[in-house]
């Protein structure tokens, strides 16, 4: 096991006292969790403080910490011989461990004993964060997990162990969405729950969808003159392509919805497709197009500034 | 190695859990959740029937509320503080998202 000084960590004196502590961790949190920090390394960084303040707040946990010894900081060495009778109270594996897995496994066992003999203790929640393309987001989709957890085995000695995870992701999840699979994260202590693993739902975005609650929204381009006189149009739709009719004057903005086609989930009616009516100009046009907008031009009464003429005319 | 399967749960939506189960999924204790409910970040379905019910994204509330609680060390009224703010960025950001997704980009 390597060891890992948690009073440089937080950058105090072995003696520190308890608010100390208190204060060194406060201000180093302010400073690099990574929900609030700009600095580059911040969530490393600010784990290693978070597994040392874990440690060093709690007097038990502090103490059995220090009985550990000081070594330098990455150096491989293994705890007193009776360490581990004294205050894990189970034997472990040293080698595949960490400092926090073992501080961790402490806590477990100091909750069932403050609870008397045969109390129980839940096992640990674990998270995993999980990216999905927009499609699989939108038809539900199958992904594996590799995860590093804390296993006893038969003769109850503590490792860290790999676990695969083969989970279902059910259709119409959300950017940000939080999903659960239930007992999967640590196993319980004397009967006590397993903990459950919580997946962090991350969907990419898409070049031509946006999500909004269970409605998606995309741009329909459409030529000045499709839009004058109407036109059909074929439409790509998560759920495949379709025929959309454009009606005859289509405004720029104006959405033409599409009810059921947005996401679907379990249990609860599908959302829409909108598609936002864009109009463009081609850049180039060539001789006969030219012509023909220039006989269009003379031929329109459309005038399309008519309000600001309206307007001046209240002025004055 | 052993692969399992499994299926992945939504916890976010429709449903109600009941006290015991918030408390068992939250991670916080009775005492820190009595706290998020007086303080309204987390509100009972019924707040007059007695053991409360929550709505299902409760569990969020309280899942994050510990994370925050553990990680800035912050004490009952911080905690209070945090999640009214941090409920309103997620109002406002749901806001932006539904004006972002209702308005055609430029070309």
């Amino acid at each position: 096991m390597k060891y890992k000084d948690y009073y440089a960590i937080l950058g105090v004196d072995r003696a520190a006292g308890a608010d100390d502590i208190k204060k060194a961790y406060r201000k180093l949190a302010r400073k690099y969790h990574p929900d609030v920090s700009k600095e580059p390394d911040a969530e490393e960084k600010f784990k290693e403080m978070a597994e040392a303040y874990e440690t060093l707040k709690d007097p038990e946990k502090r103490a059995a910490y220090d009985q550990l010894g000081r070594h330098a900081a990455g150096q491989d060495f293994e705890p007193p011989p009776d360490w581990g009778q004294q205050f894990a109270g189970a034997r472990t594996a040293f080698d595949d461990i960490d400092l926090a897995d073992l501080f961790a496994g402490l806590a477990g066992r100091q909750r069932a004993g403050r609870r008397g003999p045969g109390a129980f203790s839940s096992g640990r929640d674990y998270e995993a964060a999980v990216r999905l393309s927009f499609e699989q987001a939108f038809h539900g989709t199958e992904i594996e997990l590799d995860l590093s957890v804390l296993e006893s085995d038969a003769q109850g000695v503590v490792r860290r162990v790999p676990r695969r995870i083969h989970a279902r992701i059910p259709k119409g999840v959300s950017d940000g969405q939080q999903l659960r699979i239930p007992g999967k994260g640590g196993k319980g202590v004397e009967g006590g729950r397993d903990g459950d693993l919580y997946l962090d739902i991350v969907v990419e975005s898409h070049p031509w969808y946006r999500v909004d609650g269970q409605d998606i929204y995309l741009d329909l381009p459409l030529a000045p003159w499709e839009a004058v006189l109407g036109t059909t149009v074929r439409l790509p739709t998560p759920a495949g392509t379709v025929s959309l009719k454009v009606p005859p004057g289509t405004r720029a903005g104006q959405q033409l919805r599409l009810a059921g086609r947005g996401l679907a989930r379990a249990g609860a009616p599908a959302g829409n497709l909108h598609a936002i009516v864009q109009i463009v100009v081609p850049s180039v046009v060539d001789g006969q197009e030219r012509a023909l907008l220039q006989q269009l031009a003379e031929a329109s009464t459309f005038n399309p500034r008519a309000h600001f003429e309206q307007e001046s005319v209240h002025e004055h | 190695m052993n692969i399992e399967t499994c299926e992945a749960l939504r916890i976010d939506e429709r449903g109600e859990i009941s006290w015991t189960q918030l408390i068992e999924l939250s991670g916080l204790d009775e005492t820190e959740l009595k706290e998020l409910v007086d303080d309204g970040a987390l509100a009972p379905l019924r707040a007059e029937a007695l053991p409360w019910h929550f709505h299902a994204r409760s569990v969020v509330v309280a899942r994050t509320a510990g994370r925050l609680r553990r990680e800035f060390d912050l004490d009952a009224h911080g905690l209070a503080v945090v999640m009214r703010f941090l409920s309103r960025i997620e109002e406002l950001e749901a806001e932006l998202q539904a004006l972002r997704a209702g308005v055609a980009r430029r070309r």
